[in-house]
């Protein structure tokens, strides 16, 4: 403020000539000459944001082309032993998140596996320790299948509709002793029928299924007890079977629900049999079967099942020890020599005990081999039985960390992103090149020669523009069928439409000038004339913007991929025998992450996140670098 | 005027047409896909016979139909043979120049496009058009609803509050959503809403599903559809309006004592709307088919679905192929006569038709 205020009353005294005297015509510039790039690049360097999306771009791009080659980690084999890994960051596993933990749900838990303190089952298949503390969960759910996880509830039987009649039989013979009072109790939860005189005889088969005796009937849900021998007249002991027969008429819908059956006696306070849930189907042994098997359905309802859900350590699962039943002697003996270092090998080598190797081997310990056996060529071959460190025997010194996880096929997900990327980048590259190429060319002739040449191939242009992409689309995979080559094809179809309108429009902005006149007159060709002096006056301009393709042919290229009309997995271009081109795009992988979107949402996030940084750094670099170029444009996007 | 749009509607039908018949000859020139079932093959050749693609004939001689049999006859190209009992049905397809011109009468005359062979064997393309139609054109219709105004409004703000942070914080949202792939917004979309957080349902419910559902479901397919044009009329709104709002003539509107807002409304919007009709119009293709992605990401049973469906390798649809391809041509062609026709309601001083 104090400074404006001073200057305000200036008044010519204040004042002098620079150079009244002096003459300055032959006196050098003190400062550089500014070029056409220098320029360029001093207004690209002014917008701070694009320097910083041109940085974060670069960077992507480096990243594309040396993650796949320095990576140590697999990205092209399958290794189903390593596959569906979660992604795993040093660092941030400390604030737990991408920290290689699973989270899983509904697990089947194991009955036989109870802690008592926590007071939970934990999960079956699964090691207790690589629970991450505090997250075990269970829930019960209602269940239906004949399984020993699923407990309680009831075994309905239903009578087929064009049966009238059905036994269900306890597979075990039973001795009925007079002198011990054996009772019979069955819990009944239901009994539905159409027939009102649906009945279900409760009969003993004895005599070895000879003679049949009814000791009961049920005609309603309830809990019975039959006192055995009130009813059976034969003499004691009978070894029988129990059997319960239901009568309705045909097409009644009648069933039974059984809640439990049993029998007590006298002889001692726990139960003969005591049957419920799972014992009465047939899949328990002894089971209930029924007499005829197409008389009617067994089935279970109701029943309970205790599930589990939990947070577990993948890593330390796939990477801790292993054992592996049937490793061949050629292998070990390859890892012998490759890790001569660490592992010693035994003096008795035949020992049938087995042997330990110390820490920091591969192998930590041969629990047994088999006997040699002589193969078709004549040599012995042998296997060894023996428990494996999987991380060592992968070759990594401790647990490794997969940044993205791993795919279905236990690739590093990582470097397939990187590679993904690359292969994007390169693909964008040269279609457009081609595009460039060719829109050049259509473009220099319309704009050269003008006319009714002009208007016939703008005419042209403006067709093939107009069919939609999904029409091109149909007839290309008709065609050609999906692939590399449709891809480029499809891509190129139209892709030159905006260079080769650029590029006429510099053509007719430069073809006038006096330099062109000139040119001709001395005799030049239409090719020169082309070439020579209208062609590199506009080129600039016709660069800058044909930049911003690249990102829309990545953009477009994913979109057919994803799609399935574009390249796959496992194909792979040579291009002019210099590059080799992987058929693993950005769009491939978020075809293939489509799958498990809610399992595995890793497999899309990552390279969705990636294209979106790099669609969106790459436009920004492509506007600054036109900006810079052809300031006029500015702001015009 | 009308001169004008009857020789541009003729031209339409032209290069529609010269499309189509590049298609169908394409096609008849690559390995049919006929059903794969039985009784529906039988069906269809007796179609294409009636449709005069094809003439059919009975090979009974016992020798000729052994020989079939056995793989030593040599077959014709592209010819269909049906055993049936003892007999050989022969279907030989007339030279292709005949079956364009019954292909060409069958449409015109008829409006009958075939029937397909693999998405839903043997029904009338033309059915299948009709009951896939309605769910696509209601949610491109619901996302032209959406994207107008608010890019519109996002694009005025931006204008009109120009390098503030109001204009940084819309054309940051701009550059995001013009760059990111309309499909990678819908799956973070489905992952966010529909599985992370539960809001929303992440599949397209059948048709027959009644009560809340059926509107919920529609948010996201319209939100997928809407970012990449909301983002493209932002853009385009913002850069014209600019343009507009520093030129003379708003100048001398505001000198003659129009208020800003005055100045803005009447002036400044009406002269920045003649670039922006057409881009709506060809907005609305864009979309339409930008939903074929979104639907095969949602399920949901629109053209696009089944366009794909007849795409799959190896189990072409053609007929089917074919009407879709005309469907979307005509849109798009239609759409360009649209904004031609757009400018001069827009834009009084452009004559339709004028000599030059």
């Amino acid at each position: 403020m104090a400074d404006k205020d001073k200057n305000k009353n200036l008044g010519p005294e204040n004042f002098e000539f620079v150079q009244r005297d002096e003459k300055i015509y032959d006196k050098r510039f003190e400062t550089k000459p500014i070029g056409y790039f220098k320029d360029a690049m001093i207004r690209f360097r002014k917008n701070r944001t694009n320097v910083i999306a041109t940085i974060i771009l670069l960077f992507l791009i480096l990243m594309g082309i040396f993650v796949p080659i320095v990576t140590t980690k697999n990205y092209e084999e399958l290794e189903i032993q390593l596959q569906n890994l979660p992604p795993r960051v040093p660092i941030l596993e400390n604030f737990g998140i991408l920290d290689g933990t699973e989270h899983l749900e509904a697990q089947t838990a194991d009955l036989n596996n109870y802690d008592e303190e926590l007071g939970l089952y934990y999960p079956e298949g699964y090691n207790p320790d690589l629970i991450v503390e505090g997250t075990l969960r269970n829930n019960e759910i209602f269940c239906t299948d004949k399984t020993e996880t699923c407990i309680g509830g009831q075994v309905v039987v239903g009578l087929n509709r064009d049966h009238s009649l059905l036994t269900f039989n306890k597979n075990t013979t039973v001795t009925f002793d007079e002198a011990q009072n054996p009772v019979l109790t069955v819990d009944i939860f239901s009994l539905e029928s159409d027939d009102p005189n649906a009945v279900m005889n409760v009969n003993i088969v004895y005599n070895f299924g000879s003679e049949v005796a009814t000791i009961g009937q049920i005609t309603e849900a309830g809990v019975y007890t039959f006192d055995i021998f009130d009813e059976l007249d034969a003499t004691s002991p009978v070894y029988g079977n129990l059997q319960f027969e239901l009568l309705a008429e045909e097409r009644s819908n009648t069933s039974v629900a059984f809640t439990n059956v049993k029998m007590d006696d006298d002889s001692s306070t726990e139960p003969i049999f005591d049957d419920s849930g799972l014992d009465l189907t047939a899949v328990a042994s002894p089971g209930y079967v029924l007499g005829v098997a197409n008389q009617g359905t067994v089935l279970r309802s109701q029943g309970i099942m205790t599930q589990t859900s939990f947070k577990y350590k993948i890593y330390e699962q796939v990477f801790g020890e292993r054992e592996v039943p049937v490793f061949s002697a050629q292998d070990f003996d390859q890892l012998m020599i490759d890790n001569a270092d660490v592992c010693t090998l035994p003096e008795d080598m035949n020992n049938i005990e087995g042997w330990e190797f110390e820490e920091g081997c591969p192998v930590k310990k041969v629990i047994a081999q088999t006997e040699p056996t002589q193969g078709p060529d004549g040599n012995f071959y042998f296997s060894y039985h023996l428990i494996l460190d999987y991380a060592k025997y992968r070759g990594y010194d401790d647990i490794p960390y997969f940044f993205f996880g791993t795919n279905g096929g236990g690739k590093d997900f990582f470097a397939l992103v990187w590679l993904g990327l690359r292969t994007s980048l390169f693909i964008g590259l040269i279609v457009a090149l081609i595009n460039i190429s060719i829109g050049i060319v259509y473009g220099a002739i319309e704009g050269y020669y003008g006319g009714t040449v002009d208007l016939l191939m703008e005419r042209f242009g403006e067709i093939v523009g107009r069919i939609p992409f999904l029409v091109w689309l149909g007839l290309f995979v008709i065609w050609l069928g999906p692939g590399l080559l449709t891809l480029v094809v499809l891509l190129t179809v139209t892709g030159w439409l905006g260079v080769a309108s650029t590029t006429r429009t510099q053509f007719y902005r430069y073809k006038g000038r006096e330099y062109v006149l000139a040119s001709r007159t001395m005799g030049a060709k239409d090719s020169r004339l082309i070439f020579r002096h209208i062609l590199p006056n506009g080129i600039g301009t016709i660069i800058t913007a044909s930049i911003l393709m690249i990102p829309g042919v990545i953009f477009a290229e994913s979109t057919i991929s994803y799609l399935g009309f574009g390249i796959g997995h496992g194909q792979s271009f040579k291009l002019l025998g210099l590059f080799e081109l992987s058929g693993v795009s950005i769009g491939v992988l978020l075809a293939d992450g489509r799958t498990a979107l809610v399992e595995r949402p890793y497999l899309t996030a990552f390279p969705a996140l990636i294209i979106s940084i790099l669609m969106i750094t790459f436009n920004m670099f492509g506007n600054a670098l036109r900006d810079a170029f052809n300031p006029s444009l500015r702001g015009s996007e | 005027m009308l001169r004008y749009i009857a020789i541009r509607t003729l031209w339409i039908f032209i290069v529609l047409i010269s499309f189509l018949s590049i298609l169908f000859i394409t096609i008849r020139l690559v390995p049919e896909y006929p059903p794969t079932e039985e009784d529906a093959r039988a069906i269809y050749y007796a179609r294409q016979v009636s449709d005069g693609y094809m003439t059919s004939y009975v090979e009974d001689d016992p020798a000729t139909v052994q020989a079939i049999i056995d793989g030593s006859y040599e077959r014709c190209d592209g010819c269909a043979y049906l055993q049936n009992g003892d007999i050989f049905r022969v279907y030989v397809p007339v030279p292709i120049i005949q079956q364009y011109t019954a292909w060409l009468t069958n449409i015109i005359t008829e409006w009958d496009w075939g029937v397909s062979t693999r998405v839903s064997v043997n029904t009338p393309v033309f059915d299948i058009f009709k009951s896939r139609l309605p769910v696509t054109i209601r949610i491109n219709f619901l996302s032209l609803l959406v994207f107008m105004p608010v890019g519109f409004i996002l694009g005025i703000l931006a204008a009109l509050k120009k390098n503030k942070l109001t204009d940084n914080i819309i054309s940051l949202g701009v550059m995001i959503f013009i760059s990111v792939p309309n499909f990678v917004v819908m799956l973070f979309m489905v992952m966010i809403f529909g599985y992370g957080l539960g809001w929303l349902p992440t599949q397209f419910p059948p048709p027959d599903v009644q009560g809340l559902v059926r509107y919920t479901s529609l948010v996201l397919p319209v939100l997928g559809l809407s970012f990449g044009a909301i983002a493209g009329l932002t853009r385009l709104t913002r850069a014209e309006l600019t343009e507009v709002l520093t030129s003379d003539f708003l100048l001398l509107a505001r000198t003659k004592g129009l208020t800003r807002r005055q100045a803005v409304i009447r002036h400044a919007l009406r002269n920045s709307m003649v670039p922006l009709v057409p881009s709506i119009i060809f907005a609305f293709v864009t979309l339409l088919s930008g939903s074929v992605i979104i639907e095969r990401i949602y399920s949901i049973p629109g053209m696009g679905r089944v366009y794909l469906d007849a795409l799959t390798p190896q189990n072409f649809d053609y007929n089917l192929i074919l009407a879709l391809s005309a469907f979307y041509t005509f849109i798009s062609l239609f759409a360009v006569l649209l904004v031609d026709l757009s400018y001069g309601i827009v834009d009084p001083r452009i004559r339709m038709g004028a000599r030059k």
